[in-house]
């Protein structure tokens, strides 16, 4: 072993280290700073994730009867001068105002990212749906020229390269194809380097939105396939009845596939089903979410006897406001109902942009919308955009911030 | 609402909730100010599919235990916390590509020593020498704590004389002196990744006070991923009477007309305090203040600095369980080249990352069958390609993220790629999203030769000279590291309370 010398290091050196620094310090400019949005890394990161981004209504295109596709670009007078790149499959959550009430929806975007960036707008795809408070307001309301709140493109509903098989296979149905028209696209755009089938169940040829549009695409595009599923009255040449899991196999390609899925709850129910019997490893099983959650009483582990209606006080930022709120109805509801703005993006339990401190009170959290860490569940943090009350509740809530 | 407070904490990374812990329990009327819907900064986790993410954490250092707890341990216990550590039991792996080594290094001085002579014969007593120098530091700083932060010259020189030749020299310097082979000094000096400066340039005293308690604690990680301690600091503080605001980003610094700092706009709102605790990088607070009020000294200085390192990191989880992965580790260290000077500047090459694999701390932190595996890439912000657009941002991480999966791969020689069920890639541009700091810098300012901690703590009077305004978090004295921001944002936590308390 060598002998230790320490001895050999000048203590006096250590009386030097500030002298050296303020000399150092003393050289230095003393220039304002840049600000931190000038580095290239903080550039990048606010041209993808831009806070908010206010567009404006450009075109709106009647699809059928009963569905509209809004063109979106951005509104520059605003603030928000170009639209954020965005990876196809993706979604914006829009702000709306409808009477008293301040909410939120989220919509993928149609369109693909390439568009965004070459031709300018988002194209929002917005099914009317009876009982759809906000697509019946978006329908009824929006116009060229009005002006429209969104987030930055979020959502984890996307091809994933070193993730997904390269063929993939996207189960869809009625309006759930929408994003679907943004992987398609973004494939024939160069984009994405996938091997798509795009099976779509609907009702008649009629009712498949964009089906021109896939038609063209599937002739132009070696790497875009498209198959109609008709479950009404049957057309020649056309697949009939349900997206079934022999459906799969059939147009499935040898060796691996990763399963897409996007569609209407009623798709789910049935699709998941057939879809589990196939046997794939979950990696290959790609879900859109399921969208909002409703009632809560008909899960197993629900309590007997809860009361109709609870009392919510709501703090957020150093305001408090009471509401009433009922127990079949999410935290989330009973706020934007009441005129409070609340956070949300999902609205499935899944994004966590909701997330809210239970004060005190219980709610209750479906087990299939809870998305929540693990100690969130230690320290009583909730997302309201799937909580139930089942006590009169008092909840901390971020402010939404535009 | 009344908008005045004891005290307003902006940013809630682990500095500023410790700070915030710290004066809400001295009974201040305490608002803490986050721009994220979260606590914790980088100090948090998040979701994809069944798995929840570690999205920074790689070990805590200076836990220890309930029976012998170190620093941060009594830290957070003090201020009433309950974390769930779990403990790991080697310190690290480290993989040489070039076949120089591939070793275990173990915890505990004796093993530790051991498992360094295993690899380099002879150096045992060496090592041995280099830890044995940490009760020397102890005993100095508690001198220099006891006298102010102004010890006699003499005292020093005649009492401390090692304290002062370990604190005035680099790690190399010091090991050398210390007769340790340079080949067993590239093996211990592997932990320069945790602090972004190569052992040639970083000072030796604060590298031997990080690697000394990692060999004799252990390292720690708490159960439920980091947002439990951030999650159990904000509990602190709202169980003392403090607030916590999320989403509500400070876009102003306000001062009284004596230059003394006033308060801050958050969301368009004026609040006022006595006092204000940044988290967030003085860079950032300058360009938020009236130039006027900022001291020419502290202008200069925020000039002078680098920024400290970013990383880039990958987030896997994977559908085997661990033993089917056939990964032992926790902490796997993978380098080209055995020096951390060529490290380093290789590091966009065949530099230096870093494997974690949950899974073999606390076996159940994702679901029976899988396990998670995270990968650290010490590299820069302005690392990041200058002519890289937004719109090719994803193909370029992804090709990164692929070229280490693959080097891993090898270097391991287990199969990661087909078993990936979630994958989620960061790179400077998310942490300069998420932070906000100037280059996506993780470290705040660079722990350069001129800049290193012995010399900044010299300086912290005439460094941070507003009157009012302190700081904590990574850009502070001690630099980055989970660590060394709770310890500094209780420092500065009790120091402000004391000085609001005291003037009451």
């Amino acid at each position: 072993m060598a002998r230790p010398k320490l001895w050999k290091l000048n203590p006096m050196d250590f009386t030097k280290m500030t002298p050296a620094r303020n000399e150092k310090i003393a050289a230095a400019p003393a220039n304002k700073l840049p600000e931190a949005d000038s580095y290239h890394p903080n550039k990048i990161a606010n041209a993808l994730h831009p806070k908010v981004q206010y567009l404006k209504v450009a075109k709106i295109v009647d699809e059928d009867d009963f569905t509209k596709s809004f063109y979106l670009e951005a509104d520059a007078e605003k603030g928000t001068e170009s639209l954020a790149w965005f990876n196809a499959g993706q979604y914006i959550s829009i702000r709306l105002k409808i009477g008293d009430m301040s909410l939120s929806r989220p919509y993928s975007l149609a369109s693909s990212p390439r568009e965004a960036l070459e031709k300018g707008y988002y194209m929002l795809t917005i099914r009317r749906v009876d009982d759809g408070l906000a697509s019946r307001y978006i329908q009824d309301n929006w116009q060229v020229g009005t002006k429209v709140t969104a987030s930055e493109p979020l959502g984890v509903f996307t091809y994933e390269p070193l993730r997904d098989a390269k063929n993939i296979v996207c189960v869809s149905g009625g309006g759930g194809v929408t994003p679907f028209r943004s992987i398609a696209k973004a494939i024939a755009d160069g984009d994405e380097d996938a091997n798509m089938i795009l099976l779509y169940g609907s009702d008649s040829i009629k009712e498949a939105l964009f089906n021109d549009e896939f038609e063209e695409l599937a002739r132009t595009c070696p790497n875009f396939k498209y198959v109609n599923v008709i479950s009404g009255e049957p057309v020649e040449g056309k697949e009939h009845g349900f997206i079934t899991a022999d459906l799969i196999r059939k147009y499935a390609p040898e060796g691996d596939y990763s399963i897409f899925i996007c569609g209407p709850a009623a798709m789910y129910n049935f699709v998941d089903k057939e879809i589990a019997t196939l046997g794939l490893r979950k990696k290959f099983i790609r879900h859109e979410m399921f969208g909002e959650y409703f009632n809560p009483a008909k899960e197993a582990d629900y309590p007997a006897e809860v009361a109709p209606e609870f009392k919510l006080t709501v703090r957020m930022a150093g305001k408090e406001y009471t509401l009433t709120a009922p127990a079949n109805q999410s935290l989330l509801r009973t706020m934007e109902n009441g005129g409070v703005a609340a956070p949300a993006h999902c609205r499935s339990g899944e994004c966590g942009w909701c997330h809210s401190r239970l004060v005190s009170g219980e709610v209750y959290t479906p087990k299939s919308a809870d998305g929540r860490r693990e100690a969130d569940l230690i320290y009583g943090y909730i997302h309201p955009c799937c909580a139930f009350p089942l006590s009169d509740v008092v909840i901390d809530v971020p402010p939404v911030v535009e | 609402m009344d908008n005045r407070y004891d005290v307003i904490v902006v940013g809630a990374g682990n500095g500023g909730l410790a700070a915030a812990a710290n004066t809400a329990k001295a009974g201040l009327k305490t608002l803490l100010l986050e721009k994220h819907n979260l606590p914790g900064g980088c100090a948090t986790s998040f979701r994809r599919g069944r798995f929840e993410f570690e999205p920074s954490l790689h070990e805590l250092c200076s836990v220890g235990t309930a029976e012998k707890p170190n620093t941060v341990y009594k830290v957070l216990d003090e201020l009433g916390t309950k974390i769930n550590w779990e403990y790991e039991h080697d310190i690290f792996r480290v993989i040489n590509k070039a076949g120089n080594y591939d070793l275990v290094l173990k915890a505990g001085i004796e093993d530790f020593c051991q498992s360094v002579d295993d690899a380099v014969p002879g150096c045992k007593e060496n090592v041995r020498a280099f830890l044995a120098l940490k009760p020397k530091i102890d005993a100095a700083i508690a001198y220099i704590y006891a006298m102010k932060g102004k010890p006699k010259g003499l005292t020093m020189l005649l009492k401390h004389t090692d304290f002062m030749r370990v604190a005035g020299h680099t790690v190399e310097q010091v090991m050398t002196a210390l007769g340790i082979p340079k080949a067993a000094q590239d093996i211990i000096n592997t932990y320069w990744g945790y602090l972004g400066v190569p052992t040639d340039e970083l000072n030796a005293m604060h590298f031997l006070n990080m690697v000394h308690d990692y060999v004799v604690d252990g390292a720690a990680m708490p159960r439920h991923r980091s947002h439990e301690m951030s999650l159990a600091l904000v509990d602190v503080i709202v169980k003392n009477g403090g607030e916590v605001r999320y989403n509500s980003e400070v876009t102003k610094f306000l001062y009284n007309e004596d230059g003394s700092v006033a308060g801050v706009v958050a969301n368009g709102e004026e609040l006022y305090s006595k006092e204000v605790i940044s988290n967030v990088i003085p860079n950032n607070v300058f360009n938020m203040s009236d130039q006027s009020v900022i001291p020419e000294q502290n202008l200069k200085l925020a000039n002078a600095r680098d920024f400290g390192i970013s990383v880039a990191t990958i987030y896997l989880g994977l559908d085997c369980s661990v033993e089917e992965l056939g990964l032992k580790d926790y902490t796997v260290f993978i380098q080209g080249h055995p020096d951390p000077r060529v490290q380093n500047d290789t590091r966009l090459d065949d530099g230096l990352y870093i494997v974690n694999c949950l899974n073999n701390v606390i076996p159940d932190s994702s679901p029976e069958g899988t396990c998670t595996l995270f990968f650290t890439m010490p590299i820069y912000g302005g690392d990041v390609p200058k002519d890289l657009k937004p719109e090719d941002y994803k193909k370029w991480k992804n090709a990164l993220a692929k070229k280490y999966i693959e080097d891993a791969e090898k270097a391991l020689n287990i199969s990661i790629m087909p078993h990936i069920e979630e994958i989620s890639v960061a790179t400077p541009v998310t942490f300069a999203r998420y932070l906000g700091t100037p280059e996506g810098t993780i470290y705040g300012y660079r722990l350069s030769g001129w800049d290193n901690l012995m010399a900044r703590t010299a300086g912290e009077k005439t460094d941070y000279a507003i009157p009012g305004l302190s700081f904590c978090g990574g850009h502070y004295i001690r630099g980055d590291g989970y660590s060394c921001a709770y310890i500094m944002g209780d420092t500065i936590g009790k120091r402000v309370a004391k000085r609001i308390k005291g003037g009451a």
